[in-house]
């Protein structure tokens, strides 16, 4: 396996809050790697850091080294326009300019160079044939970007960032917005891609990851948990905390013992409600608990694990609830 | 019950103050046309005033339309100019989350509160500073002062609307923050934009006070940028004091010409942007 992307010891902080702690971890060479764990894990934090985007966000600050090609991307003197052109980014959610089919595509080549009007519509050509959107839209380039489905804009954005003759795709979710059959297309895409490109995909779709990845990251709470080759880690993960996420997505039956709905409680007094209901229960029991405060998601497991406690799921229910199960 | 009653009440709410909106615009425009329509002709926008004309003699007043047009076209292009790099500063990705940036919007927000005859009174005492007198270029710089809030707090309440995942898409494929910003954000602006430039327009060529000092009036029209020249606002003014019911009735025809104009514009701009806004993501 060589080696494409090599990480090393990466924090990254949304002001106080930590995000990334001491990630490291190489990613190899045109093959899909995914990046797995629940949200607010620091799956895209990670993806961010890659392209230098999180420069854009408020207050993020970011140490360590990202080296690609042999050049450090978090070194704040290089041109990050040249990183980021190193790297398409396939977004959660379209986002198509607010220009034509063509000129979508244009936009990128322009930007780096100056091709002229033939060269131009071969590169249009080229891209929209291996993004499969051509024999779609080959009829009506110049019409507007906006007209096309979701599945089609996705397609359009693939391409649009392949234009630019990046070496790496990067993907956050990018089925997440999509219908079954534009994410198996984008899927297809991808697996063909690979061949020709490193591939990093987000995603928190353990069956995507399975579909696609020769390479698995697993982060949790900012941690890398662990990596390996897909095949390893999914059938036969090393860490505990792996096989709880894997199996919390599967949602296996597992024996609650004890369930305490913690809803509308703040932080830190879920947490010492989570400890007292423990506290009645004998080692080995299981207690599922429901939170609805976002610092909970995190602290509250963290906490378990302080107190040598087992947790093994932490799972979003909905759009506000999670689960989190501790074995005692 | 109750439920009922309050959406009742509030229905009637609704379409009672509809009706003041619509009642009051329809009314301000079919007493200029009641009024002035009978006296709009040809010679009235063709002709500059001749001897008399103030008494209700021959002549027209195309000195005022044509003062007006060029006070309202060369200040509305001269703000533009400033006010783009101005609003575009304003945004997050330049100076916009600053203190400087906070105090520039407050003083921004004041002066668009701040009654035009100040403006003109501040013009007024800077040009006799400078020695100059009324004329077509004192008019324009004063106006363009009197857009800058206007257009520039417009301009950046719509490009701040501009879609977060635009200005990213195009950081990702590599692009400077310059050409994110003239390649991306400003076509995605561009109705907005637009209608900042006409509400500005709209404030500089109906403006009495400001002119009044600062451009003066003349019956002929002006051969330089130091002449004075004649606005639309200050012809109705001038011709509804005059004790003549005649020349009043051509008051009102000067704010019908006045009215058509912006009307035109709005039409126009409406169309041109239309034109230009297809791709916009909405």
């Amino acid at each position: 396996m060589k080696s494409h992307i090599s990480i090393q010891d990466v924090n990254a902080f949304y002001g106080d809050h930590q995000a990334l702690r001491n990630i490291t971890v190489e990613i190899p060479q045109k093959q899909v790697t995914a990046i797995i764990g629940p949200s607010g894990c620091g799956k895209s934090t990670l993806l961010k850091c890659l392209n230098r985007l999180i420069d854009l966000t408020d207050g993020a600050s970011v140490s360590g080294k990202i080296i690609v090609d042999g050049i450090n991307v978090l070194n704040g003197s290089i041109d990050v326009t040249d990183v980021r052109r190193k790297m398409g980014l396939l977004p959660q959610k379209p986002n198509p300019l607010p220009m034509s089919i063509y000129d979508n595509i244009a936009y990128g080549p322009k930007l780096h160079g100056k091709p002229g009007k033939k060269e131009m519509d071969e590169i249009v050509e080229k891209y929209l044939k291996i993004s499969g959107l051509w024999e779609e839209v080959k009829d009506r380039l110049k019409s507007p970007a906006n007209k096309l489905s979701i599945g089609q804009q996705q397609r359009l954005c693939l391409a649009r960032g392949l234009a630019v003759e990046p070496d790496i795709i990067l993907c956050d979710e990018p089925t997440s917005a999509l219908d079954p059959v534009s994410s198996q297309h984008i899927e297809q895409q991808l697996l063909k891609l690979k061949t020709n490109y490193t591939i990093v995909i987000v995603t928190h779709n353990i069956h995507q990851a399975m579909r696609l990845a020769d390479y698995v990251i697993h982060l949790y709470l900012g941690e890398l948990v662990e990596h390996g080759h897909a095949n390893e880690v999914f059938e036969n993960p090393k860490e505990e905390r792996t096989r709880a996420y894997i199996n919390g997505t599967f949602s296996i039956d597992l024996k609650i013992d004890s369930e305490a709905n913690l809803k509308g409680k703040m932080c830190p007094f879920n947490f010492v409600y989570a400890k007292q209901a423990l506290h009645n229960l004998e080692d080995g029991k299981i207690l599922k608990i429901i939170v609805d405060d976002p610092t909970a998601v995190t602290e509250v497991p963290r906490g378990m694990e302080a107190d040598g406690h087992k947790v093994l799921i932490v799972k979003e229910i909905n759009k506000t609830d999670w689960e989190i199960v501790i074995q005692k | 019950m109750d439920k009922l009653i309050e959406e009742r009440i509030f229905k009637i709410l609704m379409v009672v103050s509809l009706g003041i909106v619509v009642g009051s615009l329809f009314m301000v425009i079919a007493v200029i046309i009641w009024n002035g329509a009978p006296s709009l002709s040809i010679s009235m926008i063709t002709q500059t005033p001749k001897g008399g004309y103030y008494l209700g003699k021959e002549g027209g007043i195309l000195n005022a339309i044509m003062g007006s047009l060029y006070l309202a076209f060369g200040s509305v292009i001269l703000a533009f100019i400033i006010s783009l790099p101005a609003a575009l500063s304003l945004q997050k990705d330049y100076i916009g989350k600053t203190r400087l940036a906070y105090y520039i919007r407050l003083s921004l927000d004041v002066l668009w509160g701040t009654p035009s005859i100040v403006y003109g009174a501040f013009g007024f005492i800077v040009m006799l500073y400078f020695g100059m007198r009324a004329s077509l270029l004192g008019g324009i710089i004063v106006l363009t002062i009197l857009q800058l809030p206007i257009m520039i707090r417009s301009m950046e309440e719509v490009i701040k609307l501009v879609p977060y995942e635009l200005k990213e898409a195009s950081y990702t494929l590599g692009a400077t923050r310059f050409e994110t910003t003239f390649g991306v954000v400003m076509r995605q602006a561009l109705p907005g934009i637009f209608t900042a430039v006409i509400l500005a327009f709209g404030r500089g060529i109906g403006d009495a006070a400001s002119v009044l000092f600062t451009a003066g009036y003349t019956d002929s029209l002006p051969r330089s940028l130091l002449d004075p020249v004649a606005s639309l606002p200050l012809a109705v003014f001038f011709q509804l004091g005059t004790p003549f019911p005649e020349v009043q009735r051509r008051a009102y025809a000067s704010a019908l010409i006045l009215l058509l104009i912006v009307l035109t514009l709005s039409i126009v701009s409406r169309y041109l942007s239309r034109k230009f806004t297809k791709n916009i993501i909405r």
